[in-house]
């Protein structure tokens, strides 16, 4: 495809002077220009000169900066799906680091879109895409320094719809008070039929009967897997928990998530945005299933993208051969939770890398699962250079792997590894997590023993093959178990920072070699992680104040006031306790009004399992009956009427 | 490192015959304010995207032969900067121009390009001079200034630590026959591997010595309008110099 109208493409002044934009690290992120961006000139024009209203200007808005936001896929397929659509202009915007940000409120210059430098005010909605918790007070950033009120309650007629999506958006609680509308799972759909309802109240403004914003809302609400919060009471008690009740009648009881039936046919963005500036993973991005089969009971991801949804090889090989053409990247990844259970994993590996055959382009796996590695497949992505290889046993003691149900065997680490060594590997990361349920002191020592014991196998190998062996180089990293909703976890206690301390410096004391590297996570961090992640709307205000008050960029550990954070929350009556203590499994949570298909009972009988050690087969082998088959698609469901066929 | 492969780098060692390209581009708009590693990223996609076929480096990360005669700012824009991209077969000039154009970012263009030998001189060491063009408000005057100056001593931060350095023995000589333009001036630098000065640097001493407001300064536009190879007054377009071919012994 030949892309010269891109040569014409207009240039849009940035409003900012040559000194300001120096003045900053990375101006690249600040002027946009990149290849694949679209502006929608004509449109622009007409809007420019007719004042038509139409059309929706849709600003897409990732809340932590521009080398981050530009690796989501997420950003990437919805701004796709957005501007195919012929009354939709999408641009995107990205929080300004503390520099840029300075210099916007010194000089009283709105934050604006890349593509046309438009003040994030004059658009008609805001799309936050919410990855993680910590980056909450950046959506906060980004709307004050879009001259937006933060607050819905306080938003107008003309003021832009705020919306957000994303992984956060499922317990969206502790935002409430700041987003008008959250959309519950994939987005693809219900993000046109969002914009065309706030079409409908545009063009509603210029007849006798204008729609009111509250109107706008109510009709948003009938969108299935939209959840607009001020439509709900909200209140907590000690003993019920959460009770989340309908305003107002006919507003949906329950909310649950959109997902996507067939991937095959769905749009898929095979001419993403190429920035011009290098970015966190700079490389093109092939989305091959959608869910998980595994269930680790920790994992969110796992329970809230279900069902598996596979795209077939033919698809993913023309997607691949397509993406690696469109923006010239000479890396490509395989994005999945687990890409290696893909069905067709080495088929759709060997067909990629013979399209790339001389083209230079490698192949990035990032997520095999060790029980699943193929060597030889390594052997053949990383023909240039040996990189590290990466396992997450996540536990160090089989018995704690059985609780949270990460079916991983020893023997299979072990094997896979001696292969790994005898093919010139010296380099392993292994990354564990601390203070999970059950969690003894013998699990903490299991990785300690688990690390040396790698150690030693590597020597072993040296000396039974006669190889001179260079150092090895281990990592143990350890995160720090997060209690998430939407899992069996959901209910857990998260340990206390003195506890952790304690486990950390166990595992630390045990692990002394000068081949063994320790790496941890920040205590803190995961801390605040745990009460935004399970918080409810009392948090609303702490966030407000806290931004307020200069917090944001919460992810960046150096920007991270704990002490700060803490001391707001407190004010507000609050304690870190109320969110990381265990709820109980009488208590109403506050995000059980959401419904991601995975059931409430499900999740309960999966905690018991787990604390009785018993693990739970995968989708593949076996349909535990989550409840994710409701929609009638995906590998579990076919399985299910395989297996009745099968039966009659 | 596994003996089959050890094998495979040894027999690739030999020279790979290079049809070189060498082309003229220019930048201006959002990708100023790019760094030269960024941009040349930017070129190297490009390439790719245009299906262009291009010689990779040898060795453990192989890269896209591509060679840049100066290395261009962040925040300078350039009306005539040079690279060499290396192909592995033949191809026609106009249609590397086009095909390539096709696929670059906005603000990045390529003007003109010429098939040349493999050169025996890397592009980088035959650059000696550059032209630029400076706008701001009073910047003829202010140039005129430094031009009379005997030094100009600016402070350079290089590898962390700040050095003091007179940049007046690299300033050349300001363009003859341009407009009179109070607020645009136009000169001959010394720039290359050899001898070479940053156009901020020129900039902070004429607020430092010359009488310019730094703020204007600091915004000056600023345009490579050029690069050249011999010695001043005597020197001659990068496109326009003759290429020695490289002798390969097989």
């Amino acid at each position: 495809m030949r892309r010269s109208a891109f040569q014409k493409m207009k240039q849009y002044p940035v409003p900012l002077s040559k000194s300001d934009l120096m003045s900053v690290e990375s101006p690249a992120r600040y002027v946009g220009g990149e290849f694949n961006a679209v502006i929608k000139e004509d449109m622009m024009e007409e809007i420019e000169k007719t004042g038509r209203t139409d059309y929706v200007r849709f600003a897409f808005c990732f809340p932590d900066i521009y080398e981050i936001g530009m690796s989501n896929l997420a950003l990437q397929i919805l701004y796709h799906v957005l501007n195919e659509s012929d009354f939709v202009a999408c641009e995107r915007a990205f929080s300004p680091w503390l520099d840029m940000d300075k210099i916007l409120r010194e000089k009283n210059i709105p934050l604006y879109s890349q593509e046309t430098k438009t003040p994030l005010c004059d658009f008609d909605i805001l799309g936050f895409t919410l990855g993680y918790e910590m980056c909450y007070t950046n959506v906060l950033q980004m709307m004050d320094l879009g001259k937006i009120p933060l607050l819905a309650k306080d938003r107008g007629e003309d003021d832009p719809v705020i919306c957000c999506g994303g992984p956060c958006a499922y317990n969206i609680e502790p935002m409430a008070d700041f987003f008008d509308i959250a959309m519950m799972g994939e987005g693809e759909e219900m993000i046109l039929e969002l914009s065309e309802k706030v079409r409908e109240y545009k063009l509603s403004k210029k007849t006798d009967h204008p729609m009111t914003r509250q109107e706008l809302l109510l009709a948003c609400d009938a969108i299935e897997g939209i959840y607009v919060p001020s439509l709900y009471e909200v209140s907590y008690s000690k003993e019920k928990g959460a009770d989340v009740k309908p305003l107002h009648e006919g507003v949906k009881k329950e909310i649950k998530k959109r997902i996507i039936k067939d991937l095959d046919t769905c749009t898929y963005p095979t001419s993403p945005v190429v920035s011009n500036l290098r970015v966190v993973h700079d490389r093109s991005y092939l989305e091959v299933f959608r869910g998980c089969i595994r269930g680790c009971r920790f994992c969110q991801a796992g329970f809230i993208y279900r069902p598996v949804r596979e795209k077939s090889v033919e698809v993913l090989c023309e997607q691949g051969r397509q993406l690696e053409q469109n923006t010239g990247y000479d890396e490509m990844g395989l994005l999945s939770l687990a890409t290696s259970d893909y069905t067709k994993f080495p088929e759709l590996a060997e067909n990629l890398l013979t399209t790339f055959e001389g083209h230079h382009t490698s192949l990035s796996l990032p997520s095999l699962r060790l029980d699943s590695f193929s060597l030889d497949l390594m052997e053949k992505v990383q023909s240039t250079r040996k990189s590290g290889l990466t396992f997450a046993p996540e536990a160090g003691t089989q018995r704690l792997r059985d609780v949270i149900n990460k079916n991983i065997r020893e023997e299979d680490i072990f094997s896979a590894l001696r292969l790994a060594f005898m093919g010139g590997w010296s380099t392993v990361k292994l990354y564990f997590m601390l203070g999970l349920p059950t969690e003894t002191d013998e699990d903490v020592l299991g990785i300690a023993d688990l690390a040396k014991r790698i150690e030693k196998l590597y020597y072993d190998v040296g000396r039974e093959t006669g190889q001179k062996m260079r150092r090895p180089d281990i990592t143990v990293s350890t995160s720090l178990f997060i209690p998430k909703p939407f899992t069996p976890f959901q209910w857990e206690p998260q340990n206390t920072k003195e506890e952790l301390i304690r486990k950390q410096h166990l595992l630390k004391d045990n692990m002394r070699s000068r081949n063994i590297r320790y790496a941890w996570h920040d205590f803190d961090s995961s801390v605040w992680e745990v009460v935004l992640a399970r918080g409810d709307r009392r948090l609303g205000p702490v966030l407000l104040e806290g931004y307020q008050s200069g917090l944001f960029f919460d992810a960046w550990d150096d920007h991270f006031n704990f002490g700060k954070w803490v001391e707001i929350l407190n004010m507000h009556g609050l304690a870190i306790e109320d969110f990381s203590r265990e709820f109980s499994e009488e208590e109403t949570l506050p995000w059980d009004h959401v419904s991601v298909g995975v059931n409430k009972k499900f999740l309960l009988s999966e905690r018991h399992n787990a604390h009785e050690e018993k693990t739970t087969p995968s989708c593949r082998e076996h349909c535990s009956g989550c409840g994710a088959a409701t929609w009638g698609v995906g590998e579990c469901f076919a399985k299910r009427n395989a297996g009745k066929e099968g039966d009659a | 490192m596994l003996q089959s492969e050890r094998e495979k780098m040894m027999t690739m060692q030999a020279h790979q015959t290079a049809y070189v390209q060498r082309a003229s581009f220019s930048r201006d708009g959002a990708t100023t304010f790019l760094g030269h590693l960024d941009l040349m990223t930017c070129f190297e996609r490009a390439a790719r995207r245009a299906g262009l076929p291009i010689l990779y480096s040898q060795g453990y990360n192989p890269r896209p032969m591509m060679v840049f005669a100066l290395p261009l700012g962040v925040g300078i824009e350039t009306r005539c900067d040079y690279l060499d991209v290396s192909l592995n077969c033949p191809y026609d000039a106009d249609q590397f121009v086009k095909e390539l154009n096709d696929y670059l970012p906005v603000g990045l263009r390529i003007l003109k390009s010429k098939a040349i030998p493999e050169p025996k001189d890397s592009i980088m060491s035959i650059v000696t001079t550059a032209s630029y063009r400076f706008e701001a408000k009073g910047i003829r005057e202010a140039m005129e200034k430094a031009m009379k100056e005997e030094t100009l001593i600016v402070t350079k931060i290089a590898k962390g630590k700040e050095k003091q350095t007179d940049i007046r023995p690299l300033l050349i000589s300001l363009s003859q026959g341009s407009d009179g333009d109070p607020d645009s001036v136009e000169f001959y630098a010394f720039a290359g591997s050899e001898r070479n000065v940053r156009p901020d640097l020129i900039l902070s001493s004429l607020s430092m010595y010359c009488g310019m407001d730094p703020d204007i300064a600091e915004n000056t536009r600023v345009i490579r309008t050029g690069l050249f190879s011999g010695e001043y007054p005597r020197i001659i377009p990068i496109s326009d110099v003759e290429v020695r071919p490289l002798q390969v012994q097989n």
